[in-house]
């Protein structure tokens, strides 16, 4: 028997990079796992790569009615969800002095409001004993050059994860946050466009293990957070190379 | 669980409690496993719960730390994941804490991890890991606990450093912060009656309402021992959501 059989996992955002490390460990475990991206190609990749055990499906994390959509869709398939992972968001590398109104509301619009509605329209969905991880980042503990937007909606997720935890526990619903630090989805190349490779040459200079981490290494946390820290509730667990403590 | 099949793993403090339910999960996966107690009761108990595949050592923390790596090399040759459990909890005020009490709990919490962590490195490999037990208390204000969180709080500091330092050999170092956890060392710290009362109150005000089993301690460290790979520094809590909510 394998160690999450017959498990329903729902992972946003997680129709690549981190998202989808974790859903094909997961499956690879014996759960089931519906995972929602925003592109057709990156979700018909992650329908092949997670084969009879997975299901993905196309979602916007930022839209209300698109959340609404997923939660029933969620129910005619899965009934009830022992794990969400709340994992869609999107980086943002602008200088503070050149920050629009528009950029600012739509990272907040992903990365913040849409968990937020995530979990509010899924919760009862979820199980007594299930847990919920929300993909926070180091960056939200830090003061980094052109993170401001992005470190401060993660910042607010990160609040959420104590919130949330406090609200659910009653419910038999653990909330915990999951912070990665350098991990390379090849994610960076499309949103830093001519800045990537001089941002991971700066990174592995200063990550103290030297290196990036690989998303194949987030997994085992996030599954760990999911069905095993079952006296952890409001944590942000760290996945870092140890650049945040050391 | 995973498989451990053939990890070799050396546990302080593993006869009861949160390092007797480390080494029996473990043991469990196929790990080898070297455990360390004090008392005979707890040395005989561990025997009987972990088989005849356990190494049971009856080394004192403080003064057999040497005996303690020989025996090691002996028995495993190197050591994949070091735990360093073993620590004691006192219950004094501030006023009627005495310095023999105070160098007494500082030698066995944090001066003996100290140097049990630094007489193990040769037998430490690229790749391996140590886990120290912290505790919830040293982040926070609890009375009557000053000297044992004060201990506490060095050793989640040694966390840092130490991970530091040893980041360049490839040995991760972390700690896990257990909160209010039944492992029975209340009933045998304390008066039957306060700790009944202490109980009590932890399912008064834990946001779990509940205490934790040593089960779920032991699950995090063998995460922080052999799936956190990624991970060094840091404290992974414990305790019922108490520190964070």
């Amino acid at each position: 028997m394998s160690r999450y059989d017959g498990k329903n996992v729902v992972i946003t955002g997680g129709s690549s990079g981190l998202g989808l490390a974790a859903a094909q460990h997961l499956v690879n475990n014996g759960a089931r796992v519906l995972v929602t991206g925003r592109h057709q190609e990156t979700l018909e990749t992650a329908s092949r790569l997670l084969g009879d055990n997975g299901v993905a499906v196309q979602s916007d994390s930022s839209s209300l009615p698109d959340i609404d959509a997923l939660t029933d869709r969620i129910r005619s398939e899965f009934g009830t969800v022992d794990a969400l992972v709340v994992n869609a968001g999107i980086g943002s590398f602008d200088p503070f002095d050149a920050v629009t109104e528009q950029t600012f509301d739509e990272v907040f619009a992903i990365n913040t409001k849409g968990p937020f509605f995530t979990v509010q329209k899924l919760a009862p969905l979820l199980v007594d004993g299930s847990g919920v991880v929300l993909t926070t980042s180091i960056a939200n503990q830090k003061g980094w050059d052109a993170l401001s937007v992005y470190s401060a909606s993660k910042a607010a997720l990160r609040s959420m994860a104590r919130t949330l935890s406090r609200e659910l526990l009653p419910r038999g619903i653990r909330v915990n946050a999951i912070s990665p630090g350098s991990i390379d989805t090849g994610k960076l190349d499309k949103e830093a466009p001519g800045k990537a490779a001089q941002l991971k040459a700066q990174f592995t200079e200063s990550s103290p293990m030297k290196r990036w981490g690989d998303p194949s290494e987030f997994a085992p946390a996030v599954a760990f957070l999911a069905f095993d820290a079952t006296y952890v509730a409001g944590i942000e667990l760290v996945v870092d190379g140890g650049e945040s403590q050391l | 669980m995973s498989d451990h099949t053939n990890k070799r793993v050396v546990i302080t403090g593993g006869t009861s409690g949160i390092g007797l339910a480390t080494a029996k999960a473990l043991i469990d996966n196929g790990a080898r496993v070297l455990v360390t107690g004090r008392t005979p009761a707890s040395l005989e108990k561990a025997r009987a719960i972990l088989g005849p595949d356990a190494i049971v050592d009856p080394g004192d923390a403080l003064t057999d730390i040497d005996a303690l790596v020989r025996r090691a090399t002996d028995e495993l040759g190197a050591v994949d994941l070091l735990v360093l459990n073993a620590g004691a909890t006192v219950s004094s005020t501030v006023d009627e804490t005495t310095a023999t009490d105070f160098d007494a709990l500082f030698a066995l919490n944090a001066k003996a991890p100290f140097f049990t962590l630094q007489k193990f490195l040769p037998l430490l490999p690229a790749g391996s890991a140590v886990v120290f037990t912290t505790s919830v208390s040293n982040t926070k204000g609890i009375a009557t606990t000053s000297v044992y969180s004060a201990t506490k709080a060095a050793l989640r500091s040694m966390t840092r450093t130490f991970a530091r330092e040893l980041i360049d050999r490839g040995i991760r170092v972390n700690a896990v912060s257990p909160g209010p956890i039944d492992t029975g060392i209340l009933e045998r710290t304390m008066p039957a009656a306060a700790a009944r009362q202490f109980l009590e109150q932890i399912k008064a005000t834990n946001p779990m309402q509940r205490s934790g089993e040593p089960e779920e301690v032991a699950k995090a460290i063998i995460f922080l021992g052999f799936e956190a790979t990624y991970t060094t520094g840091t404290e992974l809590l414990v305790d019922g959501g108490a520190s964070d909510l």
